[in-house]
């Protein structure tokens, strides 16, 4: 049940794609009448959300609501980090910590698991293979119970080092499948050319299979990484001290009793967001034949 | 738990544990041999064993053990009551509709996720000035956490202060404000609306990327043979595109299945179980009712259905060819 | 079919490992220490406001600087919040020193808590006024230690009511809605009378309709929800949303946006309470408002009390000392004072109120609390109560039977 067909591209001479077609103007314009169709429906709510955080507190609940501030208050940006509800600055700082080790550690362990799999017979590969994507299945809101008591009695309770942990531990699934499709799809002669060449397994895996699959990884990565930059319902629970928190946990703060600092929610959410898009703008190339690899026959 | 699992090797050889050099095919592998392919696979896949072992299992074994329970509001544990928790879910009423309206919700945020993406996909694999800022437009509610999505869309459609409402109005859609939010079909329909759209983004590059993989000469062929658009795209490209859905499918089943915030904020002020799924119902046997021990018989019992769902759906559609 | 065989097989073995590993249990985990020779106190809190945080910092700070062995950690949720976070403490062992919250009958009857003269002084003990010590008993035994008291109040647009030609702010449930339906008839988006049935604060609607009629919600030994007296306000809730005297969806209306909306003037008449004051100052210092009485069906006075507790939990008696000095100090007039005028509520001890008389804004809710209701939270079936209105009070409002509303909540409550 587990490998995605592979991709052969990454080894095979490029062909003419589907892309390539011979069009009239007239259906140009079309295509770009509904692009732009696309472009504005996806954008919006995050205009709004832009829009909303340069308002004043007055204004975004206003009963009259604009569209636009009536005055720009680009200092927004620079009280919120110093609300009084809560440290932005270590909130960032923890949600970068959190999210680029727990990726890491996604990486270093799914990456052998997903060659080897993908290259491998052995007993209980099938059974392997369940129990990640098992891990997917369980609604995190109730596993934190059981979280927190662990790693307290660990003595990590609080701590970034748990949030990494749990972190991989619940991303494993889609970083293991996506490479394991990509490993699949590298032809096994690639590999038994090297070892008949006296290579070592990990000499194939770093010198041979790694550059081929790497549109795979760059996918498995922004997969974890958007991931862990989002988890909230575990660091609610695990992390206490106000400064440890992420910035999903954080925005929550700005919720009061009686009243929410929604200019500073979406703020806060804007300020979240630039690092992923700035992510995706680096690699989106790589992304789209990342995950390609996984689907081609 | 590997004793369950007798996998007889299909491709022996290089499928084994040790790929004999030049060697493609092979009679096979001996029971004893088995054992030594499992201990050569353990370096490789043992530290994910360990981590999932590490961190995961603890916490689902105590989900289990929790629904068997009788926990008090304050958290404390009062022993057990066998199966008293699945028993009370039983006969709470509203459930036959929440299990319906999961199945909804799943079914329609799905379907309507992968129809779309397929149009947008084609979309987007056409040339045009301006593509490349679609694409990253596309990208965006998967950069932007799901909480903050749905939030906004909330504080949009708020009946006073919303810009969405007040767009509406201004459009003349609507005559006054409508409290989206405030009314169980109205505040679903919305909420799957958004699931839509956050789901796009993933299977739309999925499908992209899927594109990608037609093979021109397939294409031309038809055209030679003077298929139209319509039947080229439906006879070649779609079954083409068949593992990249597939696999999409499954993981946005799984991913909508599982998915809390949205319907949460979106009808989390709704009286009654009218906008409910087994997620949100889970989410107030915690938070409003204080019922750790029902939650978590609910949280198993959609495990369980999450599991039948997602091995009945692997066995109809093989989304993953075996190695 | 032989692949969805190995699933229940695998199935099959993690539920019997579940069951295995069950039968042997696993309580335990040490309870949250005491390190090196110094005390640490967790402290969890929930946000008021804004301010909340900061707050706390600052009592913290005095205090760690006169008892320099002693550091608290402090902890901030959000109110939606912290109720998960505290039971997820309390089934790992790791239940805070001292939380303040509000419903504390559950941790008590868990024989959670520190009876609270365990924890103050005799002075402090002496100084909670005497209205909220009965609310924070159980079995005669106080366990709470009252932190702020709020009381409800019908703020009023003056404005509006003029506008609509009202002459005089309705005492009685008849006057009041003739007068929202009058006020409502302006248009424009304006609504005579703010009804925040949705699940924030659903509660504390109700208790104002159904104790001004002189039904409630029972008291510490039962919950009576069911009744002929709160059959007629349910009736009456019915009919000012049908004959349009209040803002449309009001089955599903939080209270937090709605005040909002009244202090931007847009509702005509809307129960709120002391904190609401500074909202108006802060959102609209023009707002032309008055705060009165309650209007209940015959005119008689009546409020709706709450207050919010601190509360000590029982981890280690060793840190019983470290509690002591920092509730008391806490609760000390120079502290308390501050803490309590700041995040605008009203004060629970007498040094408090006497030190707040002269505040002009405090003034109509400080006259009302004689005759306030307080929820019957000291019962153990409150939380399932409050739960049970929070998510089906509002089907009032979606034109659903009030006597069926009534049965069902009912049910809901004594099924626990």
């Amino acid at each position: 049940m587990t490998a995605v067909v592979p991709a052969r591209e990454a080894v095979r001479p490029r062909k003419r794609r589907y892309t390539t077609d011979q069009v009239s103007g007239g259906s140009v314009a079309l295509r770009m009448v509904a692009g732009f169709v696309v472009f504005v429906i996806f954008i919006i709510p995050y205009l709004i959300m832009f829009f909303g955080s340069l308002k004043t507190k007055a204004e975004i609940l206003s009963v009259e609501p604009t569209y636009f501030p009536t005055e720009f208050r680009l200092d927004n940006y620079l009280n919120m980090w110093s609300a009084p509800e809560t440290p932005l600055v270590q909130n960032l700082i923890s949600t970068i910590v959190i999210s680029v080790f727990a990726t890491l550690l996604v990486l270093f362990i799914a990456l052998p698991a997903a060659y080897y799999t993908a290259r491998f017979r052995f007993p209980g590969r099938m059974a392997f293979l369940f129990l990640v994507i098992v891990t997917q299945m369980l609604q995190p809101a109730v596993l934190t119970s059981g979280l927190f008591r662990q790693f307290s009695v660990l003595g990590i309770g609080d701590t970034w080092l748990a949030m990494i942990l749990i972190n991989a531990a619940f991303n494993l699934a889609f970083a293991t499948w996506i490479m394991h499709s990509f490993f699949a799809g590298v032809p096994r002669e690639v590999d038994e050319a090297a070892q008949i060449d006296g290579a070592g397994r990990l000499t194939v895996l770093f010198r041979i299979n790694l550059p081929l699959v790497w549109p795979g990884i760059v996918t498995a990565i922004v997969f974890t990484f958007v991931a862990c930059w989002n988890e909230f319902a575990a660091s609610l629970v695990i992390l206490s001290t106000a400064g440890n928190q992420p910035l999903s946990v954080a925005l929550t703060k700005f919720v009061g009793q009686y009243s929410t600092s929604w200019h500073y929610v979406f703020g806060v959410s804007i300020v979240a967001i630039i690092p992923v898009i700035l992510l995706f703008m680096l690699i989106e190339k790589r992304l789209v034949s990342g995950l390609t690899a996984g689907s081609v026959k | 738990m590997t004793q369950t699992i007798n996998e007889a090797p299909t491709q022996a050889g290089a499928a084994t544990g040790r790929p004999r050099p030049g060697v493609t095919g092979g009679p096979r592998a001996a029971v004893g041999t088995r054992f030594k392919d499992l201990l050569a696979a353990l370096p490789w896949i043992g530290p994910a064993i360990l981590l999932i072992f590490g961190v995961v299992l603890f916490p689902a074994v105590v989900m289990f053990y929790n629904s068997t329970r009788d926990i008090s509001i304050s958290g404390l544990d009062k022993g057990s009551v066998g199966f008293e928790n699945y028993q009370t879910l039983f006969e709470f009423a509203p459930l036959g509709g929440i299990m319906v309206r999961t199945i909804v919700w799943v079914v329609a945020v799905v379907s309507i996720t992968v129809i779309l993406s397929l149009a947008l996909a084609q979309l987007l694999n056409k040339a045009f000035p301006g593509r490349q800022l679609v694409r990253m437009a596309v990208i965006v509610p998967w950069a932007a956490s799901v909480v903050m999505t749905t939030l906004v869309v909330y504080y949009g459609l708020e009946g006073f202060i919303g810009i969405i409402n007040k767009f509406l109005v201004d459009i003349n859609l609507i005559d006054e404000p409508y409290g989206w939010t405030k009314n169980a079909v109205s505040a679903f329909n919305w909420a799957i609306a958004i699931a839509v759209f956050v789901s796009l983004p993933f299977t739309t590059y999925t499908i992209l990327a899927g594109l990608q993989t037609v093979p021109g000469d397939a294409l031309e062929a038809a055209k030679m043979d003077g298929a139209g658009p319509a039947r080229t795209y439906f006879n070649i490209v779609l079954p083409q595109l068949r593992a990249a859905i597939s696999v999409a499918v499954l993981i946005n089943i799984i991913n909508v299945f599982n998915s809390l915030p949205i319907l949460s904020v979106m009808t989390g002020s709704i009286p009654g179980y009218d906008a409910d799924t087994i997620m949100t119902m889970i989410f107030k046997y915690i938070q409003t009712e204080h019922k750790i021990d029902v939650a978590s018989a609910l949280s198993v019992i959609a495990f369980l259905i999450v599991i039948v769902i997602v091995a009945v759906y692997v066995k109809l559609v093989k989304p993953m060819k075996e190695v | 079919m032989k692949k969805s065989m190995r699933m229940g097989g695998i199935v099959a073995t993690a539920a019997l490992a579940t069951l295995s590993l069950a039968s042997c249990g696993f309580g335990g985990g040490e309870a949250g220490g005491s390190s090196g020779s110094g005390t640490t106190l967790n402290l969890l809190v929930p946000t008021y406001s804004d301010t909340t945080q900061g707050l706390w910092e600052g009592v913290i700070k005095d205090f760690e600087a006169e008892n320099e062995d002693i550091t608290v950690k402090l902890e901030t949720q959000s109110w939606d919040n912290l109720n998960d976070v505290v039971t997820t403490k309390i089934q790992a062992n790791k239940a805070p020193d001292i939380m303040n919250g509000g419903p504390f009958a559950g941790f008590a009857s868990d024989e959670l808590l520190y009876p609270i003269e365990e924890v103050v002084s005799a002075d402090t003990l002496a100084d909670f006024q005497e209205s909220f010590v009965d609310a924070s008993s159980v079995d005669g035994v106080q366990y709470g230690a009252p932190l702020i008291a709020s009381a409800r109040a019908l703020f009023v647009n003056e404005d509006l009511l003029a506008q609509a030609g009202v002459a005089a702010v309705p005492t009685t449930w008849d006057e009041l809605l003739e007068a929202a339906k009058k006020i409502s008839a302006l248009g424009g988006g304006v609504a005579g009378y703010g009804m925040p049935l949705g699940s924030e604060e659903a509660q504390g609607e109700s208790a104002i309709w159904f104790y001004g009629s002189g039904g409630g919600f029972g008291d510490a030994d039962a919950i009576t929800i069911d009744t002929p007296e709160n059959l007629t306000a349910a009736q009456f809730m019915q009919k000012m949303v049908t004959e349009g005297a209040t803002q449309p969806d009001a089955g599903a209306t939080n209270r937090s946006p709605l005040i909002e909306v009244f202090v931007q003037g847009k509702i005509g008449m809307v129960i709120g309470l002391p904190p609401t004051v500074g909202q108006i100052e802060d959102g609209n210092p023009e707002l032309n408002y008055s705060i009165n009485p309650i209007p209940t069906q015959d005119g008689s006075a009546f409020t709706l009390g709450v207050a919010d507790h601190l509360m000590a939990f029982k981890n280690d008696d060793k840190k019983k000392e470290a509690i002591t000095k920092f509730l008391d100090f806490f609760y000390s007039p120079d502290q308390y004072v501050n803490w309590v005028t700041t995040e605008k509520f009203l004060p629970t001890t007498k040094s408090g109120a006497d030190a707040l008389s002269g505040e002009e804004d405090l003034k109509p809710f400080l006259s009302a609390l004689p005759d306030a209701k307080f929820y019957p939270s000291t019962n153990a079936k409150w939380a399932a109560t409050d739960a049970a209105f929070k998510s089906l009070v509002g089907q009032l409002a979606q034109g659903k039977d009030a006597k069926a509303v009534l049965t069902e909540i009912q049910a809901k409550v004594d099924a626990g």
